[in-house]
């Protein structure tokens, strides 16, 4: 489990500091609102899981870190951003690197590994910022693969674009959904039917919180 | 395990992959490239390869799914690690 561990807690302490001196700020600037699908999406998410979203921008992790602030989380981005010069910032915030062209074992592995050990980790199925103004692209289906060997559920987390330099953010929560139990047994037709399944429950979300705004 | 009965079992897991790509694997043989022939995408083959670890015992260390082309790649990276795990 990575939350407040004994022991381990402090290979954490650069991403509680970055993540403390942030939310004030982010809290202001941002004024979040937090929706959520239904009564088990508004659960507290517990143990292991994968949280996926939409990728409107740069800002997503921090919104997302806003969305479920009572959790560490680890997200993957690409191996590109921990060759840049700001690499050291992405291995002391536990971002977990992932080579897009050329997908290393390894990468999988440690995914695996951090949701079978109870963290939260937190990826962007689109795989790229898509800047259509909300309008899903297609899910990479990596993601059910990881969650599936993993047992853990998938979260999925709309993040309604702004239409205004100052308006709130808003953002929707689904409920949890158990990958594996749609998968199983049926390779990748099964995990290509999951990761359909999760676009049209982000697409949900993005509907609903439409009408929840309006 | 001969190498026969190597590419026995990968039949069975390319199966349980998906069912075009075993189909395919009998038409072509080793030289089946797995993602024109056998139609696998990035994602087919982590699956794939996940599924060998579970069947045959073995960790695919340092290698990266762009590394194999072939079957016969696949099946030559699988014999050397049984052969270093002692079980071939």
């Amino acid at each position: 489990m990575n939350d407040v561990k004994k022991g381990k807690s402090s290979s954490y302490l650069f991403y509680d500091f970055v993540k403390a001196t942030a939310a004030l700020p982010g809290l202001i600037w941002f004024r979040p609102k937090i929706l959520f699908a239904n009564e088990k999406a508004r659960e507290r998410i517990r143990g292991g899981a994968l949280l996926i979203a939409n990728h409107i921008g740069f800002f997503d992790p921090v919104y997302l870190m806003i969305a479920v602030w009572y959790r560490r989380q680890h997200f993957v981005c690409l191996k590109q951003f921990f060759e840049s010069s700001w690499g050291w910032f992405f291995r002391a915030v536990h971002c977990i690197p992932i080579d897009r062209e050329n997908v290393g074992l390894d990468s999988v592995r440690e995914i695996i590994r951090h949701l079978k050990n109870g963290d939260l980790v937190s990826m962007f199925p689109e795989g790229q910022i898509n800047r259509a103004d909300g309008e899903l692209a297609g899910f990479k289906s990596g993601m059910v693969l990881m969650a599936a060997q993993s047992g853990k559920p998938v979260i999925p987390v709309y993040i309604r674009p702004k239409r205004r330099r100052f308006e709130r953010l808003v953002m929707m929560i689904g409920e949890p959904v158990d990958v594996k139990a749609i998968a199983a047994g049926s390779g990748m037709a099964g995990i290509e039917n999951a990761a359909k399944l999760l676009r049209q429950r982000e697409e949900e979300l993005k509907e609903r919180i439409g009408r929840s705004v309006e | 395990m001969s190498r026969e009965e190597i590419i026995a079992r990968l039949k069975t897991i390319l199966l349980d992959t998906d069912e075009r790509s075993a189909a395919a694997l009998d038409a072509c043989g080793e030289d089946a490239e797995l993602t024109t022939d056998l139609g696998l995408n990035s994602v087919g083959m982590l699956f794939m390869v996940i599924s060998i670890e579970e069947s045959f015992g073995v960790v695919f260390e340092n290698v990266a799914i762009g590394d194999f082309v072939t079957v016969r790649d696949v099946v030559d990276y699988l014999e050397t690690r049984l052969k270093e795990t002692g079980a071939l």
